[in-house]
């Protein structure tokens, strides 16, 4: 008879426990693809959690003020592949960049519907569009930096450009393009100068330490923002970042700036949409900079880090992406070209890039 | 100094509420203390425990501590593939929450703060013993969700026996296993080796590329050897002393996840075990002293990466217990322990190392007839220039009306931060020498129904559990952007554990019926972040239900078993957002020996994932649909 009892008794805490587990089931967190297509907005791309995850692209449309999220995979029924570095939108057809999958996805610029994956790179991060049919990817490689030459029509690569190490941005000059070798792994200093119509290297130019980003300004001159490099233990900056300026006629240095802090690296340098004032990241905030200035700004815009910068031609607002805990859903808040917050949306996981259309 | 007077405080208490006294005359008169080498076994009390005996062990010869746990235990396995690495999560712990206790040494990882389980082949072992909850008193550092004990063991007087085997399995999965046994009357001298190979190439649909193809596991392929020597002596009456001696050597190349595409990379380990037990056996005393000296290496290398990380630690232990009784109702522990580690890697500034030493102390009363019992158990580790906390616990457990066991544990756990936590310098992260260690309290209360009926044994129990961890490690990037640890959480579990075990025993046939089912719910409570999104919800990789049901039947030489595993949903973002959906998993072994004089021969097959469930136990790395194992092993005796 005790044991009648305790077996009812087990029973009943039994079910209890799962009647009651029925309402902890997860339930998808999804939002509706732009309906209007994805001709008016903007494209976060979500670098997705770094150890097994997957990138995602979110985006904001202008005209609805809506986010979508994790379009790519609403539209292919894949997911993008792990870190979702960056995407540039060329000839109306996306290339995102993703970079342990050692991968650039290509997309309908409209519709998001894939076209097609470029294969065979090695920690790509940036394509830069060069012609018709031609377009660059830099990578930091297996042996160095360099950047691969992709056919656009067929999405396969066709030549290799050796670059200094750890090749990242790139902009183009008129038949020049310019590649920021960031060091990769390690540490490098240069800028990589190509023709592009030969695919050949021109020049490595000796910027500073770690050069990032690059950017062109409405004048042709070529800014490059170098991040600096840390001592063996990660506290000190033995050499402090440097923002640098590159006369694109004769590939000299018309100045280079130094920043003072030997804590904190300048990151994440944009352009306003008339090219005529730089922003960038550094001691926890957001700085402007002239572009008719020689020397460093020294008061900030918004008074906060952001994991990502990027301006929308549209408007010049300042986008910031906000990457949380880094395992959950990030944030994108808008300012206006001052500073004025105006808005925030949340986007997928670890938020890092913007592309604008 | 604290621990002394807590100890007073402890003892006084004690010795009050038996109301006995001392005296001298008494001492004398007791019996021999009975002996184990294991403190767990003898000072644990109102921790959940589970035995893994030989005779389950045995059917899990060619697997791993991973496969055999993922099975058979109640415990969550994080693995990240076939052959891939895995960690243990207990009760919503994490994996360097898990205390991996050889013979009672610890041999966690000291620069990772965990071990990869799937490097430990089951064939070396002879006992795994399972104890879920806080243990910090009884282990010291990282006993905070459970311990998980390797035991070896062996019995004088059983002659000269020899065993091999040769396994084959899917994926060009290769096993050769010979072990040689010399057990005299006293002294017993035994040889286990190993040998083991796969591609594991197994086909997976890859849903996370474009048009779903049909893939191959690349970059899977694994060689791993090993050997475990063991010699055993009596030296009197009173006096035992062994050695231990464990090599084993592995290569393994790091398979892509599902979204990555290609991997280079590759992992290179190997690891010399060495230790030595004394006991002394007294009347009145028992002394144990033991020493252990660990050499571990790892070389992780990937082209793609350029990633050349190697790495080497070296632990020596030290420790020396006694065990005597002043009444005929209880028993007294005390013990020191000093434990010396130094890791020699190029990932830091400057080779680190930790001296740390420990006094610890258990008082156990039973009543007379044993049939309740309490422990209080406390220790204080000590490391030079840092603050550790003080750990204590409390557990007991008895009959009750004689169909049930009550039992419940409160104790006081604790972890240190890892090497890595505390000196990584490279690759855009830090570590933090600031850290403080993790640290709080763990409750359990069980009942146990327990029942024989002629040739029927019937357990069912019911655990309800409680953990609080304080400053919870995780590592974010700083402002600077530098991914550096900090005590950034708070986080409380809590859960319900379900075991039912029903045994039929005849002569000649025999089954068994087990069940299990966890309810646990692992929550971020609070976080030292502004706006973290990870606050009030439930930790990633940890399901809140998982259940486990196995039927095993044996006539004879004949056995079948069948195992089945459900694991439910686990998040895998920290604002829960997204998640993996629950799987279900069907094994079935089948074993025939027969018996021919001094030998014997047995044929095993073992059949994985029988209903072909495609699943990830990790986000996006693949596992193998239906697999199998066949197996030879011939015996001798004599």
């Amino acid at each position: 008879m005790k044991t009648k009892q305790v077996f009812y008794l087990s029973t009943f805490a039994l079910a209890l426990t799962f009647g009651s587990c029925k309402k902890n089931d997860p339930v998808p967190v999804v939002t509706p693809p732009a309906a209007a297509g994805y001709d008016n907005g903007v494209f976060i791309i979500n670098q997705g959690m770094f150890t097994g995850g997957t990138g995602t692209v979110s985006f904001y449309s202008r005209s609805s003020s809506s986010v979508s999220n994790d379009i790519f995979m609403a539209k292919n029924n894949y997911p993008l592949g792990n870190i979702a570095q960056s995407m540039e939108i060329y000839n109306n057809t996306g290339y995102i960049v993703v970079n342990n999958a050692g991968k650039v996805e290509t997309v309908d610029g409209s519709t998001f519907a894939s076209k097609g994956a470029i294969t065979g790179l090695t920690s790509p991060r940036y394509f830069l569009g060069i012609n018709n049919t031609t377009g660059y990817v830099s990578q930091w490689g297996s042996t160095g930096g360099s950047i691969k030459v992709i056919d656009l029509n067929s999405k396969t690569v066709t030549a290799t450009i050796p670059t200094g190490n750890g090749a990242e941005e790139m902009v183009k000059a008129g038949n020049f393009v310019y590649a920021a070798c960031c060091g990769g792994f390690g540490n490098d200093s240069v800028v990589t100068v190509i023709n592009s119509a030969t695919n050949t290297v021109l020049t490595n130019i000796n910027a500073g330490p770690n050069p990032q980003c690059i950017k062109v300004d409405a004048n042709g001159k070529i800014w490059v923002l170098c991040i600096g490099q840390w001592d063996q233990t990660f506290t000190t900056l033995v050499k402090p970042g440097r923002l640098v300026r590159i006369d694109a006629s004769t590939n000299t240095i018309d100045f280079s700036l130094p920043f003072s802090s030997t804590t904190s690296q300048p990151m994440s340098l944009v352009t306003n949409t008339a090219k005529t004032i730089l922003y960038y990241t550094y001691n926890g905030k957001v700085y402007s900079q002239a572009c008719a200035s020689t020397s460093l700004s020294a008061s900030a815009v918004i008074n906060r880090n952001f994991y990502g910068l990027g301006i929308d031609p549209a408007n010049d607002y300042l986008y910031g992406a906000d990457a949380g805990n880094y395992t959950s859903s990030g944030k994108v808040l808008r300012y206006t070209a001052s500073g004025a917050a105006v808005d925030s949306f949340a986007v997928g996981i670890i938020p890092g890039y913007f592309c604008f259309k | 100094m604290n621990l002394f007077k807590i100890s007073i405080c402890t003892y006084c208490f004690l010795r009050a509420f038996i109301g006995y006294s001392q005296q001298r005359d008494t001492i004398k008169q007791l019996p021999a203390i009975e002996v184990s080498s294991s403190r767990s076994e003898v000072f644990t009390s109102g921790n959940k425990t589970e035995k893994l005996d030989s005779a389950l062990l045995n059917r899990y010869a060619a697997a791993n501590l991973a496969d055999l746990l993922a099975n058979e235990s109640q415990v969550f396995i994080k693995s990240y593939g076939l052959g891939s690495s895995a960690v243990t999560s207990f009760r919503g712990a994490g994996a360097s929450h898990t205390a991996v206790l050889w013979n009672g040494f610890n041999i966690q990882n000291q620069m990772l703060g965990m071990l990869d389980i799937s490097l430990v082949p089951v064939n070396f072992l002879n006992e795994v013993q399972l104890q879920y909850g806080g243990a910090g008193a009884l282990w010291g550092s990282g006993a905070v969700g459970g311990t998980i004990q390797l035991n070896n063991s062996s019995q004088f007087n059983r002659g000269i026996s020899v065993s091999s085997g040769v396994f084959y399995g899917s994926f060009l999965d290769r096993q050769q296993q010979v072990s040689l046994e010399i057990s005299k009357k006293r002294f017993v001298s035994s040889l286990k080796l190993f040998n083991h190979d796969a591609k594991n190439d197994f086909a997976f649909i890859n849903t996370a590329q474009y048009g779903s193809p049909e893939q191959k596991q690349s970059n899977a392929e694994l060689k791993q050897y090993g050997l475990l020597q063991e010699n055993y002596f009596r030296i009197n009456t009173h006096q035992t002393l062994n050695t231990r001696f464990w090599y084993q050597y592995g290569d393994r190349n790091i398979p892509p996840s599902m979204t990555q595409n290609i991997n280079t990379a590759n992992q290179k380990d190997g690891c010399y075990r060495a230790t030595t037990e004394w006991q002394r056996t007294g009347e009145r005393l028992t002394l144990l002293a033991r020493f252990a000296y660990f050499d571990e290496w790892l070389n992780y290398k990937d082209s793609t990466t350029r990633e050349d990380s190697r790495s080497r630690t070296k632990t020596s232990i030290a420790e020396i217990e006694s065990r005597f009784s002043i009444s005929n109702f209880d028993l007294i522990n005390i013990g020191i322990n000093n434990t010396y580690s130094e890791a020699l890697t190029a990932d830091f500034v400057k080779n680190p190392s930790e001296n740390r030493t420990a006094l610890f102390a258990s008082y156990k009363i039973h009543t007379p007839k044993r049939s309740w019992n309490a422990v209080l158990s406390a220790r204080q580790e000590f490391i030079k220039n840092k603050e550790i906390p003080f750990t204590a616990s409390a557990g007991f457990e008895g009959q009750l009306l004689k169909l049930f066991i009550l039992k419940g544990n409160a104790a006081k756990h604790y972890r240190l931060p890892t090497f890595n936590d505390l000196y990584w310098a490279g690759a855009g992260a830090k570590g933090n020498p600031d850290l403080k260690p993790e640290s709080g309290w763990s409750e359990e209360l069980s009942l146990i129904h327990k029942y024989n009926f002629k040739k029927l044994d019937w357990l069912l129990g019911a655990t309800g559990f409680n953990r609080n961890v304080d400053n919870w490690i995780i590592w974010l990037p700083d402002q600077y952007n530098i991914w550096s640890p900090a005590n950034v959480l708070q986080v409380w579990s809590r859960g319900l554990e379900y075991k039912l075990n029903v045994n039929y025993t005849a002569e000649k046939f025999k089954i068994q019926l087990s069940g299990m089912y966890n309810y646990v719910l692992s929550t971020n409570e609070k976080s030292a972040t502004a706006n973290d999104e990870s606050v009030g919800k439930i930790l990633i990789y940890v399901p809140i239900q998982n259940a486990q049901g196995s039927l095993y039947i044996s006539y004879k030489g004949t056995s079948i078993g069948y195992t089945q595993v459900y694991t439910g949903y686990r998040y895998t973002t920290s604002d829960n957002t997204q998640y993996l959906k629950p799987y279900t998993i069907g094994n079935i072994n089948i074993a025939q020996l027969i018996k021919l004089r001094d030998y014997k021969i047995k044929a095993s097959a073992q059949l994985n994932n029988i209903w072909q469930e495609s699943y990830q136990v990790m986000q996006y790395r693949a596992m193998p649909l239906f697999n199998y194992q066949f197996g030879l092993t011939f015996y001798f005796n004599k």
